[in-house]
């Protein structure tokens, strides 16, 4: 099923969580919000799920206007942050809940909720604990119990809120990938959000980078990581180096004098390189580098990062691989030539 | 260059030294000793008198100074108060405890400071206060009269009075377990499809009953012992408007003690009773528990 937003806009207070936003969501995609703490991620998703409701705006399910719906008529399953988990009850019945509270004619017999229960507790890998309360299982085990709890309505679209933020770094890792191949066996349209960039490109079909309550660009995790529309994506999809540098006939300079001079002329740029894209070298080549002093290495990890001080005082980070690194046995204070082999330039920072 | 790490010789025995939080053993078995003596002293001492004053002319007077019709009449009245005023503070307190717990509104400290107003005022001043709304002097004592209510002297007046008094008691033990967990789960059972009340039966009250019951038997407790509040608007006519504990007063100050304390046991063995059942509905709860986690292991060998 299709989710469409059109025009929400949704103010707490003097605060505007969302601006305007416009989104739509092909049916069984998995797609990601993704954007900082604040960029209204998590008002949009509970706006969808008919948890909150926006000040103006529509939100669509299937072409049909559902904005009015309270969060149990819209059929949505929500996965959240903390689990949610009703504490009081084992995993059985947490995931028994939503069929258990159907009116009488639309509840399946007690062997159907059975059944059902027990197909979901195969699905999520927890056969054998059934009859444990929440409280005696880990941070994964819940998460994959809140999923199952959410699955066991049948919903049309699963909506989950940070669905991993509560978990360590490995579990985290091993869910998500879990949560990529659910999604590939039930094809269910879902929206997860998240603040990670990495599990944002690694797990969803498609990214919604947000900030500041408005969409700053929708694509491929290809897309919106190597076509960056915004600085912003650019800046929060991955590490950066920002120079100031100018435009001059088609090529971007980045800025090669001291800083005392003024940076920037009419023409006067931002130059964004990610630390991957620059080369470090002993001996100049050409025209296309400048100088710096190592500063500090750390060679832990299947990359090399390095940090430096250019020549005009700014800091710059560096990665390189491993074998790249062996090559040039750099060591600290150490002056080299820094050469950017792709560099990005927005429109929008333009000063002229 | 050498680094200055010594590592400690695992054969050197070193002595065993106290944790940080640890208090010397004199000062742990002193405050033990302090404890122990207060409760002694404070508490258990007067629980014997209170029984051993009651007994004091054999069980016959005892049951004998029960039967009494003025007695029997106060033990009645002390039920229908605390039988009106615990519900009616069970039901204020949940809806209370929601409100502020889930809700945020207009005026919200306002309402919490209201409801502490009971605890803050004296019983006397609470009592008088409904004298001057509802007594024949008071504002609205005429229009009463003309309508043939009676409400000061009356049992209405001890019931109100019952109630104002325990007012915070279920509230002041829900609000605080209420804000601390949140809404998360009411909203997951939203999602579920779970009707407003389905939501409130299944989620929100098991997960307060605890701190609910407790409430309830601080209120029944308070409810049942009130003296201040109900004597001002009592009127102390025998057989009629007397509680459980303006009956003790009366019958202390005409000198007849083991008839006084044979009333006084019979509170005391409520609070006994009460502690029991609390005791009880725990143990309880936590055998089922075992009971499920066994059920669980089994399953788990299988």
């Amino acid at each position: 099923m299709s989710i469409e937003a059109i025009g929400v806009t949704k103010r707490f207070g003097q605060f505007a969580a969302l601006d305007n936003v416009g989104l739509t969501i092909p049916s069984g995609e998995l797609v990601a919000l993704l954007g900082p703490s604040g960029s209204g991620k998590t008002t949009l998703l509970r706006i969808i799920a008919g948890l909150e409701f926006a000040d103006s705006g529509l939100i669509r399910f299937h072409g049909s206007d559902i904005t009015g719906q309270a969060a149990g008529e819209r059929r949505v399953g929500f996965v959240f942050q903390h689990y949610a988990l009703f504490r009081h009850m084992t995993v059985f019945e947490n995931i028994a809940f939503g069929l258990k509270v159907r009116p009488r004619s639309a509840r399946p017999s007690k062997k159907d909720i059975q059944a059902k229960v027990k197909d979901l507790l195969r699905l999520i890998q927890l056969e054998n604990l059934a009859y444990r309360y929440p409280s005696q299982l880990s941070g994964g085990q819940r998460q994959r119990v809140a999923l199952a709890r959410a699955l066991a309505v049948e919903p049309s679209v699963l909506l989950l809120d940070e669905p991993f933020g509560a978990l360590d770094a490995k579990v985290r890792l091993e869910l998500r990938r879990w949560l990529r191949q659910l999604h590939d066996e039930i094809h269910i349209t879902s929206v997860f959000v998240t603040h990670d960039q990495e599990e944002a490109l690694e797990v969803a079909d498609r990214v919604v980078v947000m900030n500041q309550g408005k969409i700053e660009q929708i694509g491929s995790p290809d897309e919106v990581y190597n076509q960056p529309a915004t600085p912003f994506v650019y800046r929060f999809l991955g590490n950066v180096n920002l120079f100031h540098g100018r435009i001059d006939e088609g090529h971007a300079l980045i800025q090669n004098t001291a800083p005392s001079t003024a940076p920037t002329d009419n023409q006067g740029t931002l130059v964004y390189v990610r630390p991957h894209a620059l080369e470090i070298r002993r001996q100049p080549n050409g025209t296309g580098h400048f100088r710096a002093t190592i500063k500090h290495i750390n060679s832990a990890g299947p990359l090399v990062k390095v940090e430096a001080v250019t020549e005009w005082g700014g800091p710059v980070h560096v990665e390189m691989s491993q074998e790249r690194f062996q090559d040039l046995q750099l060591i600290k204070n150490e002056p080299v030539f820094i050469t950017p082999r792709d560099v990005k330039v927005f429109e929008a920072d333009r000063t002229a | 260059m050498a680094t200055a790490i010594t590592l400690r010789n695992p054969a050197v025995a070193t002595p065993r030294t106290r944790a940080a939080t640890e208090e010397s053993s004199l000062v742990r078995w002193l405050l033990i000793a302090i404890a122990v003596l207060f409760l002694v002293i404070f508490l258990f001492l007067p629980l014997a008198m209170v029984f051993s004053s009651a007994l004091a002319k054999g069980w016959s007077f005892y049951l004998a100074s029960l039967r009494q019709p003025d007695a029997w009449a106060a033990i009645r009245l002390t039920l229908i108060a605390a039988g009106i005023a615990v519900p009616a503070n069970l039901i204020f307190g949940v809806a209370a405890a929601w409100a502020i717990g889930k809700f945020d509104f207009f005026g919200k400290s306002v309402l919490i400071t209201l409801i502490d107003l009971p605890f803050a005022v004296s019983p006397v001043v609470s009592g008088l206060i409904y004298v001057l709304l509802f007594g024949l002097q008071g504002l609205l004592g005429p229009w009463l009269a003309a309508h043939d209510l009676k409400i000061v002297f009356a049992v209405p007046g001890i019931v109100l009075a019952t109630i104002f008094v325990t007012f915070p008691f279920v509230a002041r033990e829900l609000i605080p377990l209420v804000q601390a967990q949140g809404n998360d789960e009411e909203e997951a059972a939203l999602t579920l499809g779970a009707s407003g009340w389905q939501t409130f039966f299944r989620i929100t009250l098991p997960n307060i009953k605890w701190g609910l019951l407790y409430g309830v038997i601080l209120c029944n407790a308070r409810a049942m012992g009130e003296f201040g509040a109900v004597s001002v608007v009592s009127g102390h006519i025998r057989g009629r408007t007397n509680t459980m504990p303006l009956h003790i007063e009366i019958l202390y100050n005409e000198y007849q003690f083991v008839s006084a304390f044979a009333v006084a046991s019979l509170l005391a063995l409520l609070a006994l009773v009460t502690l029991l059942v609390k005791t009880l509905i725990e143990w309880k709860a936590r055998q089922q528990r075992t009971q499920l986690e066994a059920a669980a292991a089994a399953e788990g060998s299988l």
